[in-house]
């Protein structure tokens, strides 16, 4: 979860991301910032997410748990 | 879909890029991003240069311009084409065969084929399988395969998704039997379920254009684009190259055979250096032997993205040497498609522009 967090702070261009930050809120959450995580997922989680999956994500936790449960599969 | 071809070569190709050239940095305000971020996306994507027709310039010119120059040079003689193949999206009319248009404005002979073929980003592969599948019969020597389109008349200036990676060209490749023994593996897959990952929704008979196609509509990212402009759904298309092309192309070289570490290059369809440096990460590739260059100088040009990155990187080494290469040609249809082959011993291989008409 902290290599994660890390990864979403270096794409949002921030000095953290913590669990419960509202992801949209960030001020660099663009669809430049959407494509870097889908491409960040798959290199890392071996997960493929689309930019609709993001619609219900409200917080950091909520995408780590989105990521977990499609691992599952 | 598995093909296997025997005594077939390419011997040249020509790629020819509109002299007219933009720059990402001058069209930014006309997006509704902050400037700072569109920087950002130039980094990241690798976006920079790229060649746009002028207003009215069509597909028929710019292979027609290209021809003649390989006629005036010596390199191939009018009458040894005896197909004609053009893959284009973006045709000079729904009819006749924009591929007609070119054999008559050449003034070709009357005993040949000419045949266009819809496809996209896939085209240079298919247009090569085709090609092949051409010189299977003894009356066919030579074929000269086109790639071309002038899309960029369909993107849309507000449109930040598409329209700083779409470039314009037309490349002729001329393709005729190997004296030498040879065979080439080849393998294709198609999807039409995701057919509206690339799509222009309107201009065809199921949604002709009207004054309401072309109105510029916010479909909720941002951009603004009309049904008449082309759309690509981003994060599908990069899902789908990262799912489907690693397995595709492992499969081939399994069922040939041939390890991974035995190709010099790997020739993909250009789509952008991101992806491009994506899926040579996921694939164990060195980004050297996988070139993603085309994009940030001449654009995003469909089928003609694989000749140019040939002619962009290995001019040198096709017309000087031999190289083994797997071509990866994927996007619209969905289709995606692979084809193992040498390539060298070329009579040409460059990029020249068509001039600028206006004055």
């Amino acid at each position: 979860m902290n290599e994660f967090l890390k990864k979403l702070a270096e794409i949002l261009e921030v000095g953290e991301v913590k669990e419960t930050d509202e992801l949209k809120a960030f001020p660099q959450w663009d669809s430049l910032a959407v494509l870097s995580v889908i491409a960040m997922l798959d290199g890392n989680h071996g997960v493929n997410l689309r930019a609709a999956d993001f619609g219900p994500i409200n917080s950091a936790a909520d995408l780590w748990n989105l990521v977990q449960s499609k691992k599952r599969v | 879909m598995n093909f296997t071809f025997r005594n077939k070569r390419i011997s040249g190709t020509l790629v020819v890029v509109p002299a007219n050239e933009r720059a990402f940095v001058e069209e930014m305000k006309n997006y509704n991003f902050p400037e700072a971020r569109s920087l950002k996306l130039k980094e990241v994507m690798g976006y920079d240069r790229r060649r746009l027709v002028e207003p009215g310039v069509c597909v028929s010119d710019m292979a027609v311009f290209g021809l003649q120059n390989l006629f005036d040079r010596g390199l191939l003689k009018p009458d040894d084409i005896d197909a004609l193949l053009l893959i284009t999206q973006s045709p000079d009319y729904f009819m006749p065969a924009t591929s007609s248009i070119i054999q008559g404005r050449l003034g070709l002979k009357q005993d040949m084929i000419c045949l266009d073929i819809n496809q996209a980003c896939a085209g240079f592969v298919l247009g090569l399988i085709q090609s092949f599948m051409f010189l299977e019969q003894e009356s066919v020597r030579k074929v000269v395969l086109i790639n071309a389109d002038v899309l960029s008349r369909k993107t849309s200036p507000k449109d930040r998704n598409i329209y700083p990676l779409v470039g314009d060209a037309a490349t002729i490749t001329v393709i005729e039997r190997d004296a030498e023994d040879s065979v080439i593996h080849a393998t294709v897959k198609m999807d039409g379920t995701r057919n509206d990952a690339l799509m222009i929704p309107a201009g065809g008979f199921r949604l002709p254009s009207s004054a309401e196609t072309a109105i510029l509509e916010d479909v909720g990212d941002n951009n603004l684009r009309a049904k008449d402009h082309l759309r690509m759904d981003g994060s599908a298309i990069f899902n789908f190259v990262q799912t489907e092309i690693p397995p595709l192309i492992q499969g081939l070289l399994d069922r040939v055979g041939v390890p991974m570490e035995s190709i010099d290059y790997f020739l993909c369809h250009q789509p952008n250096r991101f992806m491009l440096q994506k899926l040579a990460d996921k694939m164990k590739v060195p980004h050297s032997k996988m070139q993603n260059n085309v994009v940030e100088r001449f654009g995003n040009s469909s089928g003609s993205t694989i000749p140019t990155a040939i002619a962009l990187n290995l001019a040198d080494k096709l017309t000087h040497g031999q190289i083994y290469a797997c071509l990866a040609g994927f996007g619209g249809g969905l289709t995606w498609s692979a084809m193992l082959m040498r390539l060298g011993g070329w009579k040409f291989c460059e990029i020249i522009d068509y001039p600028n008409q206006a004055k």
